[in-house]
């Protein structure tokens, strides 16, 4: 295809009227933070285009390092070894710590990564610090996640000559509410505003949608429907999408998620290695680390020389007087890790079911992200969907960068005069959400894998009679047990009229905008009245902030089930 | 910006398109169509004087014959004008009101079970409040077990339903419904 002779003028200094079509409207970039790497995308006028930092690299290290005074990342931050990056002073591994409390086992499997991440474990933030100068220095992860992209936005800024405020940031599909909160704030912090966060297997969706468009353009392909899987797994997270894809509209059919990744490949491998390597690492002293940074280079070395040969040599001294000397073969490292393939497997067929998809149907199956070297991986997939082939037109490590500077630029209300941002993704949540009733079942309003924005009601009434006041739980996940899942806020109703039980109608709906904000509303109307006979409760989610494992065990304690709500029966 | 909710400057941050409108608590079984009714007054009630008596089929633009195919490309295109990624900065709130009602057309026409129990209703020409209520059956593998229940049921509420509006909204036109809530709407401001 020949390039267009002009490009958008990408340095243009318009700024405020966002989306408006006059001028040079600012064209969002597409940020993937990756567990391990992130890379920075723009849609050039012509075509998406990876920016590269001043070491002319595409793909940089997602980390931070504490020296002195001033933090510094991998954009800009030259590593003279990778071992400097396990001395305790950089911190890493942010996306799969953000927003989580420290009960949560994926924290617990970040206690043994070369800096200290600290738990009590009754459900608040764990403490996470960087040893500078002998000191362990305290920092949170929004705040390492925010230092780091104010370095990538600097680099864009230099490199497209403009200041650069909307992104477009691509996320992993299990995030919950709260932690995607605490992904917005770190964007704030550095000064960027988010225009969307998209699940990183739904930008690759949308590469796919383009390429497939792309395609009927040039005479290739046919413009009937095409239904693709999309199986996404990085360091930290293994995601799985199913999208049908006609007309360059890519819709979501289903999303599932799992914090399942190569970090989880590795600590098993660690492990496997150097069976007490957790009680040997524990204090977290100067050597220690050191010890425990030189075996985690060389498993993750290992690791990588597995995807492309049988068996690997590994000997490494770890300066502590022990020397692990040992070959390791493709069969033990599948089998040391059979229950994480397993989990991806799982995650792939629950997203096909989800989809209501027969394998059969299937155009493509595309697998993409670091973990998409792996051969188990590309071979599990295979298995699942029944096919010999896998999708070949994407780098696997860029698929997701793209996709997100494309949705950055159809976002923006950008066009391109030869259709190559007619294009569209039609979300879906990846999390159904719901409401604590009867008993302690959570009752999902807006299921998981509806097309948003939605807007969805449901009608619950009272337990008790003469109940004047209920309390409304807003939860996020799929246990059927309320407090099993991600409490994303609560309120109170008050003042309803006495009523026997069931006669009050409690009117629960819940909405979704484009760019994924929850709203809550509640409303009480009794028999005969036309109107609500309360104010109507209009709350934004999540409103919890640390600690929620708490909040839900103390309203419990508080108020037992006197301010209980139910479904009405389907009864009329 | 026409409707005063021109916050879409900043597309997607604090553009909310939804501002509160409480006629959405109507009882259910007073008139139909009962249902959820956000979005500005000014725009709902612009969008149902649009949409009136439209079929899922009218929605769509497609005739009553349609093929799975024919509804999907119809839900396509109308998503690509629709969708608030894609329509106009300062029609986002009125065009999201028609996303998700092309949205809920769509889900119920590309199944071939609602759309059989659909097109039932708009035979009997109780069409309006279809998903309204479908809503209360949460439960969705419920609701697969006992599909003749439902079924069922659902006819029995139906004649529940007319037998009540022959006495609810023999004396309300929906025209008259709407002047009222104008009425209430321009009280409240």
């Amino acid at each position: 295809m020949a390039e267009p002779a002009y490009t958008v003028a990408s340095d243009s200094e318009t700024t405020g009227e966002g989306k408006s079509s006059s001028a040079f409207p600012e064209i969002a970039i597409g940020i993937d933070i990756g567990t391990s790497q992130c890379s920075v995308a723009i849609w050039n006028g012509s075509q998406v285009e990876l920016l590269k930092n001043t070491r002319n690299q595409k793909l940089m290290r997602s980390y931070v390092t504490f020296k002195d005074e001033i933090p510094s990342g991998g954009v800009s931050n030259q590593l003279s070894h990778e071992h400097e990056m396990l001395s305790g002073a950089a911190i890493f591994n942010m996306k799969r710590l953000i927003g989580r409390v420290d009960t949560d086992p994926v924290v617990h499997a970040s206690k043994n990564l070369p800096f200290l991440v600290q738990t009590l474990d009754i459900g608040v933030r764990p403490f996470i610090a960087a040893l500078v100068n002998n000191v362990w220095r305290s920092t949170t992860p929004e705040e390492v996640l925010a230092i780091f992209l104010v370095e990538l936005r600097i680099m864009a800024e230099i490199q497209l000559k403009r200041p650069i405020r909307n992104v477009v940031l691509s996320i992993p599909v299990s995030l919950s509410r709260f932690q995607l909160t605490r992904i917005e704030r770190a964007c704030a912090m550095a000064g960027l505003h988010v225009l969307r966060l998209m699940p990183e297997p739904t930008a690759v969706a949308l590469l796919y949608a383009q390429q497939q468009q792309q395609m009927i353009h040039d005479n290739m392909g046919s413009g009937s429907e095409k239904i693709a899987l999309v199986f996404n797994m990085g360091a930290g997270y293994c995601d799985v999408v199913v999208t049908a894809t006609a007309g360059g509209v890519s819709q979501i059919k289903a999303l599932a998620g799992s914090a399942t990744g190569g970090e989880d490949l590795l600590q098993n491998m660690m492990r496997h290695l150097l069976p007490n390597s957790e009680k040997l690492f524990s204090s977290h002293s100067i050597n220690e680390i050191k010890s425990m940074g030189l075996l985690r280079v060389a498993t993750q070395d290992a690791i990588h020389k597995l995807s492309f040969q049988e068996s690997v040599q590994i000997d490494v001294d770890l300066g502590n007087g022990t020397r692990i000397c040992k070959v390791v073969n493709r069969e033990e490292f599948e089998e040391v890790n059979q229950k994480i393939f397993e989990k991806c497997e799982s995650v792939t067929i629950q997203c096909l079911h989800d989809a209501k998809v027969e394998i059969d149907d299937l155009t493509d199956v595309i697998v993409v992200g670091g973990c998409s070297y792996i051969p188990k991986i590309r071979n599990l997939v295979k298995s699942v969907c029944k096919r010999e082939e896998l999708y070949k037109g994407m780098n696997p490590l860029e698929a997701a960068v793209c996709g997100a500077a494309l949705e950055g630029a159809v976002a923006s209300g950008i066009s391109d005069p030869f259709g190559s941002l007619d294009l569209l993704t039609i979300q879906a949540t990846a999390l159904g959400i719901g409401i604590r009733a009867n008993g302690n079942t959570l009752v999902p309003i807006i299921p998981r894998n509806t097309t948003m924005p939605a807007r969805k009601e449901l009608i619950f009434t009272t337990v008790h009679d003469s109940q004047t006041d209920v309390l409304i739980v807003v939860y996020e996940g799929e246990a059927e047990k309320a407090e099993d899942n991600h409490l994303l806020g609560y309120f109170k109703i008050m003042g309803i009229p006495p009523a026997p039980k069931g006669v009050p109608e409690i009117n629960v709906c819940m909405d979704i905008d484009a760019s994924n904000v929850l709203r809550v509303l509640a409303g009480v109307i009794l028999p005969g009245s036309q109107q609500p006979v309360v104010p109507v409760m209009e709350v934004r989610m999540p409103t919890v902030d640390d600690g929620h494992g708490w909040c839900a065990e103390a309203l419990h304690r508080a108020y037992g089930s006197t301010l209980d709500v139910v479904t009405v029966q389907k009864k009329i | 910006m026409r409707c005063g909710y021109g916050l879409a400057a900043v597309p997607g941050s604090d553009a909310r398109f939804f501002t509160l409108d409480t006629s959405f608590l109507r009882l259910r079984r007073t008139v139909n169509p009962t249902r959820i009714q956000f979005g500005s007054f000014k725009i709902k009630a612009k969008i149902d004087e649009a949409r009136k008596e439209m079929s899922f089929y009218e929605l769509l633009g497609i005739p009553e014959t349609g093929t799975l195919p024919e509804i999907k490309q119809a839900y396509k295109q109308l998503a690509r004008k629709y969708h608030p990624d894609v329509s106009p900065p300062d029609r986002v709130e009125e065009y999201t009101e028609w996303f998700i009602r092309v949205q809920e057309a769509y889900e119920t026409l590309s199944d071939p079970r609602t759309r059989a129990l659909y097109d039932k209703d708009l035979a009997l020409g109780i069409h309006l409040a279809f998903s309204t209520r479908r809503r209360y059956q949460y439960d969705e593998e419920l609701e697969e077990r006992s599909e003749w229940r439902n079924r069922w049921q659902s006819q029995l509420s139906e004649l529940k339903r007319r037998s009540m509006n022959r006495d609810a909204g023999g004396n309300m036109s929906w025209g008259a419904r709407m002047r009222r809530q104008r009425d209430e709407f321009s009280k409240e401001q």
